[in-house]
């Protein structure tokens, strides 16, 4: 059985100009991903802010056109954005904002704009519709007295929370989510996570979760990737993946995770942030990596299952082809 | 420097570009060249010769070619009135207008900057509302009205001035403080918000917090970061003197390019009003880019950015 | 986030102080309702036709100078009531400018709108000629464009129109473009919705407030354009009257009878000031980022 949605070598460029007259840099913020999410599943999909993530989700939404590769929903290819297909299909995939202040429509109250996507979609009778937004608000635990209050007058849970009823209000099959949580306070960010894979459960959704938070995506994933510079380094388990990460990259952010008992593992990186705009040659994290190797300057490693456990890794150290460099550190 | 001073010039071009176009464009559309200079009842004939003479019966890229390669020349067609070539026509009633405009300018910034910085400083003062209803007053009160009244005070009622013509200063009196009091009122207008803006600022702030005394604090910090958004307005009133002119040199029959433009317009004498409408672009153009070096000379930040933010990718 | 709101809190005062005091405003909604009612009502409050000649009382003086009530602001040199053509010169102007405002917003905001949803080729078009038409003063393009074209009242009004477009395009534009790129109207693009939800129904009203205040900053300056342009008698032609054909036309009788002009000249001065009165004190309430 093929996944509900499948992505695969997604490649997305920019171009970006430096000053009036400056030649244009060509900028690749994702860099042949390819990533499936499958029914009642989610997956989680970590990295750095600036690596690609929300990208990654814009094109498995078909908000963007890949420059190459392809995304594929349901069995069929995705229709060019702002076409009449591409605008019936939104129906069917929705998504979650960072923002759920700037998501909402500030002039608008609530009701209407959860009413919005059954206006758009012609779902259901127009004098029912009332009726079922307040279903879909209670469903996420908003009163249906909230319902006519305006985006400024609820909390950030609760402006969240009525981003989640628009984007299930028509039912959807798959849901991305771009650091849903990010922007909430940490008491209500358990709660919307909880709020997720319950309506998972009640719709059989299937999710994509972009954070950088680690332990929010362990908590809600059933598969995790993660993102590095514009391609997957490794992808697993999530218990296996955060545990016992094999790229060297995953076990950086991992050891990054403060946890009572352990002290003094912490891998700190070495080196300056990623620019998309200037990437090394090879593996596009050998520069900050403290195992990198001559191979690793030169060949970029592949994505493919691990010898022993079958890990999905793209690292030739993890892989056993080269043995780790020692590299001294002026610490 | 050379590539901000680069792109200045090539926005410049560009808009000279356009302005042709328009005029070349707006000539067409507004019906056969042939028809309006010869007049309805010209023989065909001679319409038709007419027509080969000026190379109207070429195909239009042709035209706009041949149109744009006499203009390079300085070939800006003959008045269709008295059969002078347009261009000495308006070069001849240039000085009359700066005989007007530029002592004009000098009321605005004279008159116009030290009010505007003295309303700032004194906010909410009586200097600051004696000065702020001037200057409504003034941006409400059109030309023409303020241009009449004069008129009628000043040499009906007084008999003091003369109410128009050109023969001696004195004529110049009149129309001159019409159109510096106008100017004046915008530029303090303006200058007040420069300045109020600047004096908010935290900078300011801080080195009125340090210590640093008033006087220093006013003429180190917040006149030079004024300066900047007021140049822009001083610019724009360069580059329009004779747009600025065209109203008040009607009202007092002042023979310059402005009176010149109005009665080319009434009798829709083309070669002279499109000849108007470059020398103007001209001016304004190169008023713009003055201004445009001026920013980069004050405010250094900005010389090596566009000045119209690229999109965001 | 609780130390920054305190300092917040203490300069509320004096931003509230900026206010234009509310008499002034008061005074500017009352001239202004009376203009729309005077325009509205001409031809029942008007007392002759603005065309009615009465040759007996030719050049006669306002009551108020002597003359008598039968013309309370007198008569011009073929005998027309000056306040009847005072009050037809008032709908006139005011017409013209209604209509240019509301031209120019909609010429503006659908080209702001179509370079921010386009982007691209379409974009640089917008903006080439939001720059055209900010390099040449307005008043020199109408001039030469009433040479080209001749004169109608349609083509006036459009032309007029054409005044403070590139103002709503840039404001349409920028809102639009910063709500697109991840804001409300992104939310709502992905929900499926067309462009025109998206445009109509959000961007629309989220930026009417700042659109709307360039209106009413738009306003005074069509009407100072008009009335110059009919002064210059290259505007409104007879036997149609607006106010600045009126002063125009009493110009040559400033010696002689100068209430011919200061009427109109007087109305002109009242209505701009109060719709720039009104102006300054809505963009203080709605939207104070602009300038």
């Amino acid at each position: 059985m093929t996944p509900m949605l499948e992505a695969k070598g997604l490649v997305r460029r920019y171009a970006m100009r430096r000053g009036l007259m400056g030649r244009s840099v060509e900028v690749r913020a994702v860099d042949g991903v390819s990533l499936s999410v499958e029914r009642g599943r989610t997956l989680g999909l970590v990295g750095e802010s600036g690596c690609g993530k929300s990208t990654t989700g814009r094109l498995v939404l078909g908000l963007e056109a890949p420059d190459a590769g392809s995304v594929s929903f349901q069995d069929k290819p995705m229709p060019a954005p702002g076409t009449a297909p591409w605008r019936a299909l939104r129906s069917r995939m929705q998504m979650v904002f960072q923002d759920p202040l700037g998501a909402l429509d500030r002039r608008l109250p609530i009701l209407a704009q959860v009413q919005e996507p059954l206006d758009i979609h012609g779902i259901g009778e127009a004098k029912d519709r009332p009726a079922r937004a307040i279903e879909a608000l209670r469903a996420v635990g908003l009163r249906p007295d909230q319902a006519a209050r305006y985006p400024h007058e609820l909390s950030g849970g609760q402006r969240q929370r009525a981003v989640l009823a628009r984007a299930l209000a028509t039912e959807p099959a798959l849901l991305v989510c771009d650091e849903p949580i990010s922007a909430l306070d940490v008491s209500i960010q358990a709660q919307v996570m909880n709020l997720l894979v319950d309506q998972q459960e009640r719709l059989g959704l299937g999710i994509l979760f972009i954070s950088h938070d680690l332990r929010a995506v362990r908590q809600v994933s059933h598969r995790v990737a993660v993102m590095y510079l514009g391609t997957i380094v490794e992808e697993g388990e999530p218990d296996a993946v955060l545990h016992d990460p094999a790229h060297p990259y995953a076990q950086a952010l991992v050891s990054a995770i403060p946890h009572p008992g352990r002290s003094g593992q912490r891998i700190v990186l070495q080196g300056d942030p990623p620019n998309p705009a200037d990437r090394p040659t090879g593996c596009a994290f050998h520069p900050r990596c403290p195992v990198a190797t001559a191979l690793c300057a030169r060949e970029a490693p592949v994505l493919k299952p691990r010898r022993g456990d079958g890990r999905l890794v793209a690292c030739h150290v993890a892989q056993g082809d080269v043995a780790p460099a020692v590299t001294q550190r002026a610490a | 420097m050379i590539r901000f001073l680069g792109s200045r010039l090539l926005r410049a071009a560009v808009t000279i570009v356009m302005v042709v176009t328009f005029a070349f464009v707006v000539l067409r559309l507004s019906g056969d060249p042939a028809q309006i200079i010869m007049g309805a009842d010209a023989p065909p004939e001679a319409v038709e010769a007419f027509r080969a003479a000026w190379g109207l019966d070429q195909p239009v890229w042709i035209q706009y070619f041949h149109y744009f390669g006499a203009i390079l020349q300085g070939d800006l067609g003959r008045s269709m009135r008295d059969g002078r070539d347009a261009i000495v026509l308006v070069a001849e009633r240039i000085p009359a207008t700066l005989a007007l405009t530029l002592p004009a300018l000098a009321i605005k910034v004279g008159l116009g900057i030290p009010a505007g910085i003295t309303a700032a400083l004194h906010r909410n003062s009586f200097i600051d509302r004696a000065v702020m209803m001037l200057a409504v007053a003034g941006f409400t009160v059109p030309s023409f009205v303020l241009g009449l009244l004069l008129v009628l005070v000043f040499a009906v009622q007084l008999g003091w001035l003369p109410s128009g013509g050109q023969d001696s200063w004195r004529h110049a009196i009149l129309p001159i403080i019409t159109l510096g009091i106008g100017g004046a009122a915008v530029l303090a207008r303006f200058t007040r918000s420069a300045m109020l803006e600047v004096l908010g600022q935290p900078y300011i702030r801080t080195a009125s917090a340090k210590g640093v005394p008033w006087r220093a604090v006013v003429w180190g910090h917040a006149l030079p970061n004024a300066a900047i958004p007021t140049v822009t307005i001083v610019g724009f009133m360069v580059g329009s003197l004779i747009a600025g002119a065209v109203v008040v040199e009607s009202v007092f029959s002042w023979p310059g390019v402005g009176r010149l433009l109005v009665v080319a317009v009434a009798n829709r004498d083309l070669a002279v009003v499109q000849c108007v409408l470059l020398l103007v672009a001209m001016t304004m153009v190169t008023s713009n880019l003055i201004v445009d070096l001026l920013y980069g000379l004050l405010d250094p930040r900005l010389r090596n950015q566009p000045r119209r933010a690229a999109g965001m990718a | 986030m609780s130390d920054m709101t305190l300092p917040a809190i203490a300069e509320a005062p004096p931003r509230a102080k900026r206010a234009l005091p509310p008499p002034m405003v008061m005074f500017g909604l009352v001239w202004l309702t009376l203009m729309l009612l005077t325009a509205v009502l001409a031809d029942v409050i008007s007392p002759y036709a603005y065309t009615a000649l009465d040759l007996r009382n030719r050049l006669s003086p306002p009551a108020f100078m002597g003359g008598t009530w039968l013309h309370p602001l007198g008569t011009d040199e073929l005998g027309r009531d000056v306040l009847a053509r005072l009050i037809y010169s008032i709908r006139m102007s005011l017409l013209i400018a209604f209509g240019a405002t509301i031209i120019g917003a909609l010429i503006g905001t659908t080209l702001g709108f179509l370079a921010a949803h386009f982007r691209g080729f379409v974009e640089q078009v917008v903006l080439a000629l939001v720059d055209f038409s900010a390099s040449l003063p307005f008043l020199i393009l109408a001039l030469a464009v009433l040479a080209f074209f001749g004169n109608s009242m349609v083509l006036f009004i459009c032309l007029l129109g054409l005044h403070a477009w590139e103002r709503y395009a840039r404001i349409a534009r920028g809102l639009a473009i910063s709500a697109g790129s991840q804001g409300y109207a992104a939310a709502v693009r992905q929900l499926g919705a067309s462009p025109w939800r998206i445009y109509g129904r959000h961007v629309l009203p989220n930026i009417a407030s700042t659109l709307i205040v360039s209106m009413t900053l738009a306003f005074p300056e069509i009407i100072l354009l008009e009335s110059g342009l009919s002064f210059l008698g290259l505007g409104v032609q007879p036997p149609a009257t607006s106010l600045g054909s009126m002063v125009g036309y009493g110009r040559e009788y400033l010696t002689r009878a100068p209430w011919i002009l200061l009427s109109p000249a007087l109305t002109i001065v009242l209505t701009t000031l109060s719709v720039s009165l009104i102006g300054d004190w809505l963009r203080d309430r709605l939207d104070p980022t602009l300038r």
